[in-house]
């Protein structure tokens, strides 16, 4: 076993859409235009508003209500060092900040220069994007900045009248995630022999099934496997099933024709290894029964970075697929009932 | 097992769309919930516990949904419980509400279950951000490939549920699809989609929640409207890949139903239940969990489907709804599932109505076919006499 474990990290990004529903539509077509708003409900302001008095659970309605753009601070907490995901580059606060006119706190970012400038009760005003990048996103507000000026904010507290219609509705929420695997020891030995151009199994010493790709147990009769039940399994087997996918064109899509994924019973083996790919010819001559052999990647072009410990047997980019031998095929009801 | 009677008193759902462009994840579950609160004659501050599903929170990007909709759904200061077993949520979570109570631990539980699927891409979270994602379609296909071949079904069988659920879709006024004009050959020459299913043979993609109400023995007495009695339920999983594992006939699905019909009394389902909702995303599912729950012999069910027995009028409806082939919001559609058997029963199904329900039973399943969730309902607690 290896005595550093390896890493295999995988970034996940997605453009996310949120709806944002009447009242979240009537915040942010709002903030676009500089002005934060709360709603009135339940004999107080809610300011950002919500759809719902969050005590009660009832509409919150539409008692529009004109916040800010001064507030106070109540409590905060200071970020010494930002990181990518901060939404500043430099040392900010976070804080809650109660906006006049407004009866409940916002979370938000306090732009103060140093620490020692924070303190509860300080008063604040939001710093606004140039109108021409104000999107109604809450970060048009660029931070609260110390206020030049302590006194109330000039219409807090007054009716705002929402237009008919709001230009807002909708809000990207981008996710760019990046995370590690750390391979366990059974991912890590299937990894490296795959990586030198063999397949490996594990043979449950109680049931005699040979499992691949190898999990570290077997999954019937519920008892540990290591290295001691690893065997080699030949590179070659019958297809057990299929499907032929028209690939739906999600972000992150890497195939725009149909794709067949087959499961191939190797032989000797008595697990299918699923989702492997064939070569050389077309989706619709796809059979059950079909004797078929690995076609690995050169040695020097090989690669397990995208396999992980859930994705089993995979053969990540050392296997580039799988070829007809030209053996005439096997009954297909020998197998078609093998999916697992 | 003691437990206490357990009442539905209150059913709500959201008009299905591909898109409900018009709310926010919290507007979409509170349409849910209002519905079935007022369905029930109750507000939010007569409910003592809140049970919320979903599918994968990769699917709409939103990491613990229930921390945000805390407050949406009037849970403060009341117990909020997440569940969470893949396709079958919704039915988890509606057996989940149904325990607080006949446990005596609450009087009056609000289960909710939602997805909001325009928010993501369903494809995009299944492949775990992949590309090349086969999808549910793709990893159901080749199931569906061995049960027609195993049972010898004709192809049209497919077909045959996907223009019957489509039917059924149009009668009801909250269905995604209503598909009026349906007919074989529209199915037959749609797109394939995963061989050998096509287009008009998979679940659409839909936003959409699920909401029920569900009170004591005394709060189902004291209903203004008829309430449906949970007679019993059922949850089972099995690992999702094994050596030699048959995905077409889980244990897991066969246990459910066992475990359903000892509780109730059930000797011969397919006489004595009226109807069933069960969880079809894709056509030839119908046939296969006739014969997994036991309603059907080994190799029978698609005679159920192409004798006509399954449809509205047939001797047992299934997808009187129009079932998961006309509504998809994921982590709803096993709750829309279990709502259904409990409309019917209440006789509130209106033109998807079964005339004379008294049981009725609804079943969701989820990820590789290893999560089963399943319940029986009833008119009264003892509708075998």
């Amino acid at each position: 076993m290896a005595d550093t474990v390896q890493e295999f990290v995988f970034n996940l990004t997605f453009p996310f859409t949120r709806t944002l529903g009447s009242t979240l539509s009537t915040f942010s077509s709002a903030l676009a235009q500089g002005q934060i708003i709360g709603v009135r409900t339940g004999g107080r302001v809610i300011a950002p508003p919500l759809e719902y008095d969050p005590d009660s659970a009832a509409d919150s309605g539409t008692d529009w209500v004109r916040v800010g753009p001064k507030g106070t601070v109540s409590t905060w907490t200071w970020v010494p060092e930002p990181t990518n995901l901060h939404p500043l580059d430099h040392a900010f606060g976070f804080a809650f900040i109660t906006l006049d006119g407004a009866d409940t706190p916002m979370l938000h970012v306090v732009d103060a220069g140093s620490e020692s400038a924070m303190a509860a009760g300080m008063r604040v005003e939001a710093s606004f994007k140039a109108p021409a990048d104000c999107v109604g996103r809450i970060d048009d507000i660029i931070a609260f900045v110390p206020a030049a000026d302590p006194s109330p904010s000039e219409g807090a507290g007054e009716p705002f009248a929402a237009p008919e219609e709001n230009d807002i509705t909708e809000m990207d929420a981008y996710c760019d995630l990046t995370y590690v695997d750390n391979a366990s020891p059974t991912t890590t030995m299937w990894a490296k022999a795959l990586m030198e151009g063999r397949i490996i199994g594990q043979k449950c010493p109680q049931c005699e099934r040979t499992i691949v790709g190898p999990r570290g147990m077997c999954s019937v009769c519920a008892i540990e496997l290591d290295e001691s039940h690893v065997i080699d399994v030949p590179d070659r087997g019958v297809v057990s099933n299929f499907t032929i996918v028209t690939p739906v064109q999600y972000h992150g899509q890497t195939e725009t024709e149909p794709f067949v994924r087959c499961s191939i019973l190797l032989d000797g083996a008595n697990a299918v290894i699923a989702q492997q790919e064939i070569l050389g010819i077309t989706a619709s001559e796809v059979r059950v029964g079909m004797h078929v052999e690995c076609v690995w990647a050169p040695a020097n072009e090989r690669s397990v970075q995208d396999i992980d410990n859930r994705s089993r047997g995979s053969g990540g980019d050392a296997i580039i697929g799988w070829r007809l031998t030209g053996e005439p095929d096997e009954p297909a009801e020998n197998y078609l009932n093998r999916m697992m | 097992m003691s437990h206490q009677p357990v009442a539905i008193v209150g059913i709500g759902q959201t008009h299905h769309k591909r898109k409900r462009a018009d709310v926010s994840i919290a507007g979409l579950v509170r349409e849910a919930a209002q519905r079935a609160l007022e369905d029930a004659n109750m507000d939010w501050g007569d409910i003592d516990a809140v049970v919320l599903g979903k599918a994968p929170d990769l699917f709409e990007g939103v990491m613990k949904p229930e921390m945000y909709l805390a407050d949406a759904l009037g849970a403060v200061n009341k117990p909020m419980f997440r569940v969470h077993t893949a396709g079958s949520v919704g039915g988890s979570t509606g057996i989940v509400g149904s325990h607080l109570v006949s446990s005596g631990r609450h009087k009056r539980v609000l289960s909710v279950a939602f997805e909001k699927q325009s928010e993501g891409n369903a494809q995009f979270a299944l492949g775990g951000g992949k590309g090349a994602s086969i999808g549910a379609g793709g990893a159901f296909a080749p199931f569906i490939r061995a049960y027609i071949r195993r049972s010898g079904a004709p192809e049209d069988i497919g077909w045959m549920v996907a223009v019957k659920d489509r039917l059924n879709g149009a009668k009801n006024p909250y269905a995604h699809l209503k598909l009026a004009d349906i007919t074989i050959d529209k199915v037959k020459e749609s797109p394939m989609m995963w061989d050998p299913l096509h287009f008009l043979e998979s679940c659409p993609s839909s936003d959409g929640a699920c909401a029920v109400v569900f009170t004591d023995e005394d709060g189902g007495k004291a209903a203004s409207k008829p309430p449906a009695w949970v007679l019993a339920t059922a949850m089972k999983s099995e690992p999702g890949w094994y050596s030699g594992r048959d995905a077409v006939n889980p244990q897991a699905a066969h246990a459910c139903a066992q475990e359903i019909y000892k509780t109730v009394g059930i000797t011969n389902p397919r006489e004595q239940i009226d109807c069933a909702e069960l969880y079809v995303p894709f056509s030839w599912y119908e046939p296969m969990w006739l014969e997994a729950h036991e309603i059907a012999a080994p190799g029978e069910g698609w005679k159920m489907t192409q004798s006509g027995a399954t449809a509205l009028d047939g001797d047992f409806p299934v997808n009187m709804s129009g079932g998961v082939l006309s509504s998809n919001p994921i982590g709803a559609s096993g709750l829309l599932r279990f709502a259904e058997a409990a409309l019917q029963v209440r006789g509130l199904a209106e033109d998807h109505q079964v005339g004379g329900a008294n049981l009725a039973i609804a079943q969701a399943y989820g990820a590789n076919a290893q999560f089963f969730a399943m319940w029986a309902v009833g008119s009264s607690l003892n509708p075998l006499g």
